[in-house]
């Protein structure tokens, strides 16, 4: 059988010789398709080990493969860099085989350079910055040729949506700290559709694309990500044309986009969601309380109350322009329908000032002269601290509106602004706080953040460690997430995921407010087609894989010189490509066909 | 007693006199006069509730009419009330903090020049320091490290922007304690405490009237300033709402009455502390006097 696919990728290669200087030639005069995308956020480093932003793993996202990427249809993990993969039955041992594919550098890509890397980020505390915990979990990782075994401490269902890039080994392994390499060397050594070939910080990234890609060279030939200070600069620089694509639009941004007739507004479900965090009497990793929360929020009670008071949709309209929806459920967004839960019937709390003050007389918080509530025994006010972040007008209006309605309760909120690196310290912690805003971008695998609140993650008496986002610590919770950890029937887990998901809505430890939109803007007289992740209406730059940049098309710009001797010219590039791809087969093709073909869609 | 009052009396008359020959000084006084008026008697007509969110029943950004005279903001407020009960704020933020600026700048600057030597050249150095200091940076990292709240606003203006007036005052105190009558007094058994209190501070008063008054007028300015950079004091004042217009796309949906009004009564306001603090200045200081 491989004999015969080499055959034809030689006839094809003969074919070729007759068709690619001619083609090559009417090709040339074209301008290079270049699409730009802005970003709002600098890349903080080239170095996967270390980058921790999103424009950073985006872009990393596009440069190197991965053992498995979310399908661009289901979102469930579907073959990268691992063609195929089996576990033991203890669920502790998974063996991946490796494509045989080449690194930009014609280098062969092995199991080595898988378990460099994941050696590398075990072994070396440096390289842990960037996705430290995904390693957490493995005792050991060995190759052979093209397998590799990863040997787990314990059994982890979301082992296929590690987000560790495999890096090469022979362009890696001499690098000497790896905690300060900054891996400004170009062309990068890569595996992905693109290579970075240049990088001016604050400025811009260009990346070139992959000819030698296994999927297939990608149909354009340069991607630039340029980066901008802020959304209204980025704003103005797509209405101009300086940039092509942008995603992550706060809403006043994206309705400035309307009414431009050559920007394509891209509203669809996000991935995201925004809650309150309830400072329910804070505990360190060692159950010592800690901080300084409002008693009165220990009370799931008060907790109820809280919930039953907020008009979600009310605050969709108002503070999202209407670009979100109300959550109903937890944590986890609906566009992952696999694992959403959603309240239904007696459970769903809905706007009820009524109910809450109700709940509220009955737990015998009574209302003082100065309409403010006590605690039952009178020892304190419910005066209630709202952290939020400095700069974040959404979270001001936000702020607005809770203090409006919890006023109702005779409840006095205050709102305490706090730059960044405060806000995570008090909020994560120190727990100084009482109610704080959060929210969490939720990966195709919800299992990140439904580990945050768990008990383990509550910060060591010390203070370190951590990245609760609730300092939660709930017996039921945690059987639940050991539960759903062992189990690999995919249904079965989501099942159990939904009873987490449960159990932090009713306890109400946080409160899920609305699902923001994903808001992008593109422009159409420059993006032919772009295809989204999920495909049916997704995301483009905000989503995980890198299926819309690999799919992105340019509208080509001499329209109508290549419409004179356009047919041709596409079907000798047609052939061409077509006959790449088959010589990329052909070379590639290992000893099991079945598994190119699922690949390949 | 009544031959102080008299005299003082008399001094005021006199000080009323020339004061009222500055035409521009006595607009910018009624409008102060006006502004302040319309903070205070504002609890008798509206509440805090008119810049309550969940309230705000009129549409978003829609522009002046009957019901809402300048409009209303993106949460259908109406920006008519939300700016005579932001001037609450915006004025007494401007207040405090000039008084609070004042009060450090004065003793400070009394201090400078009275004890001259080392304690003066240290006072002296500190003061260049802060003066050097960026104030706008300073105030916000101190707004920020305190937390938002009207005290937290007023302190960290104030304490970046007495140097100035620290400077005036040391020229000033050096200027008065040159004169004999100090040494006089110094000879007849009085001490510091009574040199600074009795005889410079009565004479630098005047001088500090007029700087305090224009301190005022920059104390709101860095008030909205900070308020549209983000530091606010939870509180509707003229520069949160500024801040509100930009956040919330005021500017692209062409709602300008939402920009323009908050930052005309800035601009006003501080117009009217402008010119009375010149004319005050024209009054007080004996070397413009002359000069007009």
């Amino acid at each position: 059988m491989r004999k015969w696919i080499g055959a034809t990728a030689a006839m094809g290669m003969l074919a070729l010789g007759g068709l690619a200087g001619p083609a090559a030639q009417a090709a040339e005069p074209s301008a290079p398709k270049v699409i730009r995308v802005g970003a709002t956020q600098a890349m903080d480093s080239m170095n996967p080990f270390l980058a921790v932003r999103l424009v950073s793993s985006s872009i990393h996202r596009w440069m190197y493969g991965y053992l498995a990427v979310p399908d661009s249809k289901t979102l469930q993990p579907s073959p990268d860099l691992a063609e195929s993969w089996t576990t033991s039955p203890d669920g502790l041992t998974w063996t991946f085989k490796i494509r045989s594919a080449k690194w930009s550098d014609g280098q062969p890509i092995t199991a080595a350079d898988a378990a460099w890397t994941f050696n590398k980020m075990i072994t070396d505390d440096g390289a842990k910055t960037a996705n430290g915990p995904a390693v957490e979990n493995f005792a050991s990782v060995t190759a052979n040729g093209q397998d590799l075994t990863v040997k787990l401490k314990t059994p982890q269902a979301s082992m296929l949506d590690n987000p560790v890039p495999i890096m090469p080994k022979h362009a890696w392994e001499k690098v000497g700290d790896i905690a300060r390499y900054e891996a400004n060397e170009y062309p990068a050594v890569t595996s992905g559709p693109y290579i970075a070939v240049e990088h001016k910080k604050d400025q811009y990234v260009k990346l070139k694309a992959n000819p030698d890609y296994w999927r297939g060279a990608p149909k354009i030939d340069e991607l630039q990500v340029i980066f901008y200070d802020n959304p209204a600069a980025a704003i103005v620089g797509l209405k101009k044309g300086d940039i092509d694509l942008i995603g992550r639009l706060a809403p006043p941004d994206f309705e400035a986009l309307k009414g431009d007739e050559n920007i394509v507004q891209w509203n669809t479900e996000g991935r995201r969601a925004t809650y309150l965090q309830v400072n329910h009497g804070a505990t360190t990793s060692d159950n010592k309380p800690i901080g300084d929360g409002h008693p009165a929020l220990k009370d799931p009670k008060v907790r109820q109350a809280l919930h039953y008071a907020i008009d979600k949709q009310k605050l969709v309209d108002q503070v999202q322009n209407g670009l979100a929806k109300p959550a109903d459920g937890s944590i986890v967004p609906p566009m992952y329908k696999d694992f959403f839960w959603q309240a239904e019937g007696e459970k769903k709390v809905s706007f009820d000032v009524a109910k809450a003050n109700k709940i509220l007389d009955d737990a015998g918080y009574k209302k003082g002269a100065d309409g403010i509530r006590t605690m039952p025994d009178g020892s304190r006010k419910l005066q209630f601290r709202f952290s939020i972040h400095t700069d974040a007008p959404i979270e001001e209006k936000l702020a607005e509106y809770l203090t409006g309605w919890f006023k109702e309760l005779g409840i006095t909120l205050t709102t305490k602004r706090l730059d960044s690196s405060k806000f995570t310290e008090e909020t994560g912690t120190t727990a100084l706080f009482d109610i704080a805003i959060s929210g969490w971008s939720v990966n195709p695998d919800p299992e990140e953040v439904l580990a945050t609140h768990l008990c383990s993650r509550r910060p060591t008496a010390s203070g370190e460690g951590g990245g609760t986002e609730s300092f939660y610590c709930d017996p039921q919770y945690e059987a639940l997430y050991q539960q759903q950890l062992k189990e690999l029937d995919r249904p079965k887990r989501a099942d159990i995921i939904k009873k987490m998901e449960e159990r932090l809505y009713t306890d109400a430890p946080v409160i899920a407010l609305y699902y923001p939109n994903n808001l992008e803007g593109y422009r159409k007289d420059r993006i032919a087609k772009v295809t989204s992740i999920p495909e049916d209406k997704g995301m483009l730059y905000g989503g995980s894989g890198y299926w819309p940049f690999y799919t992105l098309e340019a509208v080509s710009k001499d329209g109508a010189a290549a419409e004179d001797d356009g047919s041709n010219t596409g079907v000798i590039v047609g052939i061409v490509a077509g006959v790449l791809i088959l010589i990329g087969a052909g070379y590639f093709l290992t000893r099991r066909r079945k598994t190119v073909a699922d690949d390949r869609e | 007693m009544s031959i102080t009052w008299t005299r003082r009396r008399l001094a005021f008359g006199r000080f009323w006199a020339s004061f009222r020959t500055q035409r521009a000084g006595v607009i910018g006084l009624a409008i102060l006069l006006l502004a302040v008026l319309l903070a205070v008697i504002a609890p008798l007509f509206i509440d805090a509730g008119v810049t309550n969110v969940v309230s705000g029943t009129g549409e978003k950004l829609s522009p002046p009419s009957w019901d809402d005279p300048l409009g209303t903001d993106e949460s259908g407020r109406s920006v008519l009330l939300m700016i005579w009960w932001g001037s609450r704020t915006s004025l007494l933020i401007g207040f405090l903090a000039a008084l609070l600026s004042m009060v450090i700048g004065t003793v400070l600057g009394i201090a400078a020049g009275h004890f001259r030597g080392w304690i003066g050249a240290i006072v002296m150095r500190i003061t260049d320091w802060f003066l050097v200091l960026p104030s706008l940076v300073t105030a916000l990292v101190l707004a920020a490290i305190l937390g938002g709240s009207t005290v937290t606003i007023i302190a960290a203006i104030g304490v970046t922007s007495w140097p100035s007036t620290a400077r005036l005052i040391r020229a000033q105190t050096l200027a008065v304690e040159a004169r004999p009558y100090i040494e006089r007094s110094q000879a007849l058994g009085g001490g510091h405490w009574h040199i600074t209190t009795r005889h410079v501070l009565p004479n630098v008063a005047p001088l500090l009237l007029a700087s305090t008054t224009l301190e005022v007028a920059s104390a709101i300015v860095t008030e909205s300033t900070l308020a549209f950079l983000g530091v606010s004091a939870n509180k509707t004042s003229w520069g949160t709402m500024l801040r509100g217009s930009y956040d919330w796309g005021a500017a692209t949906s062409g709602a300008w009455w939402y920009i323009l009004v908050p930052g005309l009564c800035i601009v006003i306001v501080v117009m009217a502390f402008t010119l009375c603090g010149r004319a005050l200045e024209n009054v007080l200081n004996p070397r413009l006097r002359k000069a007009v």
